[in-house]
């Protein structure tokens, strides 16, 4: 299947096209905050006001493109979607003890809120789905696309990703271990050798079909893989490649989901085991950590095959020309495996 | 093209722990909807509710997990019905633990059943609890995936009430793709203190057990349970029977409202018209249909409205949920299993509290016991909020 418009609200300026003219920013810290535009145009100015986060930025990023291009259903990957409003609703549960409650941040904490909200606001009543599998939700998104284009019932999709920071969810994962206790700046998160990451968030969106003519870049297959033991991870990347006739050495680039969790990054090694000749290039000191982090990698990888390139710069280095594959493998806290292999078009 | 079988099944519900149960208490028209025992909410001395008949401690122990470090409610009525489905489909530890075996599970509430341990750790107020790895969605996916060492492919899917029937879709179109050998699909859900009181908020929860298409209905019961399918090819089985057959299936939006549906069932058709496609079926092949039916005014007319519009002449319908509340995540699953055992049972039970019929509607749901029917093709329909609105087909073979 082939991407034809791409839009991303990120922690990056990715949304107005800075990030290829002014370059990346360079969070620090914890938080990599997504950079929201002010919505004018895209969303009623009201609706945006009543808006949860995830909404408002599934809906920010998407518009433009549901305006621009009819689709016949909508596919999102989310598992951290609603959360904020999610909490604030068990918030009061617990401190008014079940008292009468306002139904707004139930509704709106329901992960399938988002696709359902796009759906609603662009009258679309085709296919509608939500997959919420934490590290694997967006590569579930692309399956799900990928099985109706083959099964040709659709002819062309929305499909993308949402993941908000809250702080209620961000103090699971602190507690949890998988938050650095302290963070400098992006440019050094990698080389940290300390456990725990930096969390990310925003919406990548995409709009796919079967049809090569005038794509951007072209999605040529996906696969997961879950357990805790992975020690065949590198033979699984490989069986990966060669099943899309492909050679290793024809992957230019792998695009890594390396995180700086010194616990966990060394899974990554399988990829380069697989493919010695390819040129490493880590997307979370751009995008953070976030269940869905491998739709923003996804939508960097479409964005550099299309030639669009950040100015090279300490997390932005230079993409190999010409760029033909492009591989990105993301791993979630150790137990779920994504690959998503992207090619150019011609 | 080859047909995608069911070759086992499990469910755990209000009405009993096992298929066998299950079918006897639809076969006594018993509802299992009672005041709960074990939800953790100030609503359980007053509501009644559709609440598995075990505590947690009931059902670790007769699960006897290897680890139970973490393990929520979701997850123990999730293995309790998983464990079922494989045995009847006769899988071995080394087919499920293939890696082309797909896991496709639902849930809404999912580790959040653990309402206090969540906000604790939601706030960082001590050091995290055992339940703080298990909150978010595709967690308890996660868990049997671990505890049966899968390592094929997962998914998990949250469209709120219509969750499960989308699992399932998804894996019949992956084992049409040839994307999996067999496929474990369906869902779970435990009654929480997080949805009773969020159902309770937008005032659709009945004070008396649900009456699903009465006029006299007051909204729905909650309810928690978990089913989970095994799906095969047909011509994968050799010498194995399959139980029943997922014929077709459509998912659609209704684009209407984020918590209701429209007067028109603009989903809800486009959802029924579209599996009758896939199935290749005339809307008079369909025997039965294995409603929404939640009982709530909305749900209720608008459902039935689209069965008329799309059926003309509407065969025995009914409510399981009147049986076991509505289990949210795990309904489409649960349904499935029921839509199935009518098949293969040629029966339909009766739709239970059912007073009088809703007004401008020319149907009313089947209330009495009916057997030796030849039940061909069985209509099961999923809505959720956002406007999620599938259904799926289950024929006889």
């Amino acid at each position: 299947m082939y991407i034809h418009a791409t839009a991303c609200i990120s922690p990056q300026p990715t949304f107005n096209g800075d990030f290829f003219s002014t370059g990346a920013v360079i969070n620090s810290g914890t938080h990599y905050m997504a950079l929201e535009p002010d919505y004018m145009g895209s969303i009623p100015l009201g609706q945006v006001r009543r808006m949860g986060r995830s909404v408002r930025m599934a809906t920010g990023a998407a518009m433009p493109l549901l305006q621009q291009f009819q689709v016949d259903g909508i596919i999102l990957g989310t598992t951290d979607g609603g959360m904020g409003d999610c909490h604030r609703f068990l918030d009061q549960i617990m401190e008014y003890a079940e008292g009468t409650l306002t139904p707004t941040n139930f509704v709106q904490g329901a992960p399938g809120a988002p696709a359902g909200g796009l759906a609603l606001m662009t009258r679309n009543s085709g296919y509608n789905n939500t997959h919420s599998n934490k590290g694997l939700s967006f590569e579930n998104a692309l399956i799900d696309a990928q099985l109706l284009l083959h099964e040709g019932v659709v002819r062309q999709l929305l499909v993308g990703c949402v993941e908000e920071i809250s702080d209620a969810q961000f103090n699971i994962e602190r507690v949890a271990g998988y938050v650095k206790e302290s963070a400098g700046p992006a440019a050094d998160l990698l080389g940290s050798r300390t456990p725990g990451t930096v969390n990310g968030e925003g919406a990548a969106m995409f709009i796919l079909n079967a049809e090569p003519t005038g794509a951007y870049a072209r999605v040529k297959d996906v696969a997961t893989y879950s357990g805790d033991s992975m020690a065949d991870l590198s033979l699984l990347i490989k069986e990966f490649i060669t099943r899309n006739g492909l050679e290793t050495t024809d992957v230019d680039v792998l695009l890594s989901g390396l995180n700086g969790d010194v616990r966990t990054d060394g899974l990554y090694e399988a990829g380069s085991q697989a493919m010695p000749d390819a040129s490493v290039i880590p997307y979370k000191t751009l995008f953070g950590e976030s269940p869905s982090a491998s739709g923003f990698a996804c939508w960097y990888a479409a964005q550099a095959i299309a030639g669009h390139r950040a100015p090279i710069g300490p997390i932005t280095p230079a993409w190999p020309d010409p760029l033909r594959h492009v591989l990105v493998h993301n791993h979630f806290q150790g137990h779920q495996h994504g690959l998503i292999l992207l090619s150019s078009v011609a | 093209m080859s047909k995608v079988v069911v070759t086992g099944m499990g469910v755990v519900s209000a009405i009993g722990i096992g298929v066998p149960a299950n079918l006897q208490r639809l076969r006594a028209a018993q509802s299992g909807i009672r005041l709960p025992e074990h939800v953790g909410t100030r609503y359980a001395e007053h509501m009644m509710m559709g609440e598995v008949e075990a505590s947690d401690a009931d059902l670790f122990a007769q699960l006897n997990l290897a680890d139970t470090h973490g393990i929520t409610r979701t997850e123990l009525l999730a293995f309790m019905a998983f464990r079922e489905a494989v045995a009847q489909a006769g899988l071995t530890d080394t087919q499920i633990s293939a890696s082309d075996t797909a896991l496709i599970s639902a849930t809404t509430v999912g580790g959040m059943v653990q309402a206090q341990a969540l906000y604790d750790d939601a706030h960082a107020i001590s050091n995290a609890t055992e339940f703080a790895a298990s909150y978010r969605s595709g967690a308890h996916t996660l868990r049997l995936a671990q505890g049966y060492r899968m390592r094929g492919y997962t998914d998990t899917i949250n469209t709120a009430c219509s969750s499960s029937a989308n699992a399932i879709m998804i894996g019949a179109r992956l084992l049409k793709a040839g994307r999996a050998r067999r496929v474990i699909v369906g869902g779970t859900d435990s009654l929480s203190k997080y949805t009773v009181n969020g159902f309770n908020a937008l005032q659709i929860l009945s004070d008396v057990p649900t009456r699903p298409f009465s006029a006299d209905r007051k909204g729905l019961s909650l309810g928690e349970g978990a089913a989970y399918l095994v799906l095969e090819r047909e011509d994968d089985l050799s010498e194995r029977k399959a139980l029943a057959c997922v014929s077709g299936y459509a998912n659609r939006c209704d684009a209407y409202h984020p918590s209701s549906m429209s007067p028109e069932a603009i989903g809800v058709i486009g959802a029924m018209t579209g599996a009758l496609q896939v199935a290749g079926l005339a809307p008079s092949d369909i025997d039965h249909v294995n409603t929404h039916g939640t009982g709530t005014q909305n749900n209720d007319y608008t459902e039935l409205f689209g069965l008329e519009q799309v059926l003309g002449t509407v065969p025995p319908f009914f409510s399981t949920k009147s049986y076991t509340g509505h289990t949210l995540a795990a309904a489409g699953a649960v349904e499935a299993v029921f839509s199935i055992l009518s098949i293969l049972h040629g029966e339909v039970w009766p739709s239970l509290h059912f007073t009088s019929p809703i007004e401008g509607l020319h149907h009313s749901p089947n209330t009495q016991m009916l057997a030796g029917l030849d039940i061909r093709h069985v209509m099961s329909n999923s809505f959720g909020f956002g406007g999620n609105c599938s259904s799926v087909i289950y024929s006889k073979l």
